[in-house]
């Protein structure tokens, strides 16, 4: 048995997808984690597998700690995940997109005000989670014919691609790959267009997981013995 | 036992449209009934495909294919189906929820329910709450089926069976849900009358829902 902390606050740990890693590396102050681990981007094309991943991920974590997970729903690849002695917090999101945007609410109203649309993160770029690398692994696999016709049966309603980073300077960055996307899009007569979002909502969070008692509706949190569900989030 | 179900099944699950069309035909050629082919080799194999994209075991082009294969197959027994005098057994208008485009799991369910007799009646994707109500004014059917694949939109089903409700409609008709996201607890919770994992189980679940399974 090890001691409890002298402030009787339990030891925080991140386990958060890729795609927050520049967002938590700029705002985790130093001495807040005692550990930050990153998964995998791109696992959420498969739901089930993040679900293992993250499950995994906090079953390895020994001591009773408030285990900070970056994600959101993400596609059901949280529900069912136990907590078992720790304390989870999660941004009560679908997924990184309202993290990049900076809130949920701000999503949602994206969201109504045009349904057709593909967003693009950082981390959707960079583990080839869009439609051209897309296009590129059916045709290896499946030849160029079939592969127009599965790109176009999926992807024919879409009408805008929008990439979305928390700042300027990786809207800078990741515009040459977006752009390419875009320009693979066209065919479905999808505009391209680019939103800055914020930092805003990775702020809250890393305020929260200093102070448990300020998490709002903003935030779920599953205590030890809790199981996270969907409904929480929805 | 004949073994032409089991490779009906196979190429189904493989998404071969060719030899599912050349197999149904062998299927009737060897004097099989189109219902039979169909129960027991088609669905059979969408069944297992249906498993196995759950699972992630498959991805969506592969199911792609399949339900090419099966519609390939379908094509054939189409006609035979309809001359068998067989009645229809129910009617189900379909749609994708307001707010979500994707439209391949309900093209699906649409495919497998009149496949096993229903009239099909498919409103599109992005389908608003009223048109949902309207719909059900106008074709009276048995059965509404929902669908969403995003957790984003699938908050749209409960707007919509919430819109069927107050439009006095509730009570007349049974509403299924179905998509990635959805679970029957959440079903459930937004007061549907059941859910579907997969395309097959949507359609054996309309098949219950109007007492024809």
């Amino acid at each position: 048995m090890t001691a409890p902390p002298a402030d009787d606050r339990l030891p925080v740990v991140i386990i958060a997808c890729k795609v927050m890693e520049t967002l938590l590396a700029h705002l985790v102050p130093p001495g807040l984690a005692r550990e930050i681990r990153y998964l995998d981007y791109g696992l959420h094309r498969v739901p089930a597998k993040l679900t293992w991943s993250v499950q995994e991920a906090i079953d390895a974590v020994e001591e009773p700690s408030l285990i900070v997970l970056g994600y959101g729903l993400c596609g059901n690849g949280l529900n069912g995940i136990q907590a078992g002695q720790h304390t989870l917090l999660i941004p009560r999101v679908d997924d990184c997109i309202a993290i990049l945007l900076g809130s949920r609410r701000r999503y949602v109203e994206e969201f109504e005000r045009e349904p057709g649309t593909y967003y693009l993160s950082k981390g959707w770029l960079e583990s080839g989670s869009h439609p051209l690398k897309e296009y590129q692994e059916y045709a290896e696999k499946y030849g160029p014919e079939d592969a127009e016709w599965l790109m176009d049966t999926q992807y024919q309603h879409y009408e805008r691609l929008v990439l979305v980073t928390h700042n300027e300077e990786d809207l800078e960055t990741y515009r040459p790959q977006a752009e390419e996307v875009a320009a693979f899009c066209r065919r479905w007569g999808m505009r391209y267009e680019e939103i800055v979002g914020s930092d805003a909502y990775v702020r809250r969070l890393v305020e929260v997981a200093a102070a448990l008692d300020r998490a709002d509706d903003a935030f779920v949190v599953v205590p030890p013995g809790g199981v996270i569900r969907q409904d929480q989030f929805i | 036992m004949s073994t032409i179900y089991e490779e009906l099944a196979t190429v189904v699950i493989e998404g071969d449209s060719k030899q599912a069309s050349a197999l149904v035909q062998q299927g009737l050629a060897e004097g099989l009934t189109a219902k039979e082919i169909l129960d027991n080799g088609l669905i059979v194999g969408m069944g297992e495909v249906g498993a196995r994209f759950k699972r992630g075991d498959m991805f969506v082009p592969e199911v792609l294919m399949s339900a090419e294969a099966m519609q390939a197959g379908l094509q054939v027994l189409r006609p035979l189906l309809a001359s068998s005098g067989a009645k229809l057994i129910g009617k189900v208008v379909l749609g994708t929820v307001k707010g979500d485009l994707h439209d391949i799991g309900k093209n699906l369910v649409g495919m497998m329910c009149e496949g096993s007799g229903f009239e099909v009646i498919d409103l599109g994707f992005n389908v608003p709450p009223e048109r949902f109500v309207d719909a059900v004014k106008e074709h009276k059917p048995d059965v509404v089926g929902l669908s969403a694949l995003l957790t984003t939109t699938m908050r749209a089903m409960g707007y919509t069976i919430k819109a069927l409700e107050e439009a006095g409609l509730r009570e007349s008709v049974k509403v299924m849900v179905g998509g990635a996201p959805v679970d029957a607890e959440f079903a459930q919770r937004i007061g549907a009358d059941g859910y579907g994992s997969n395309a097959v189980a949507g359609q054996e679940l309309a098949q219950q829902l109007v007492g024809a399974a």
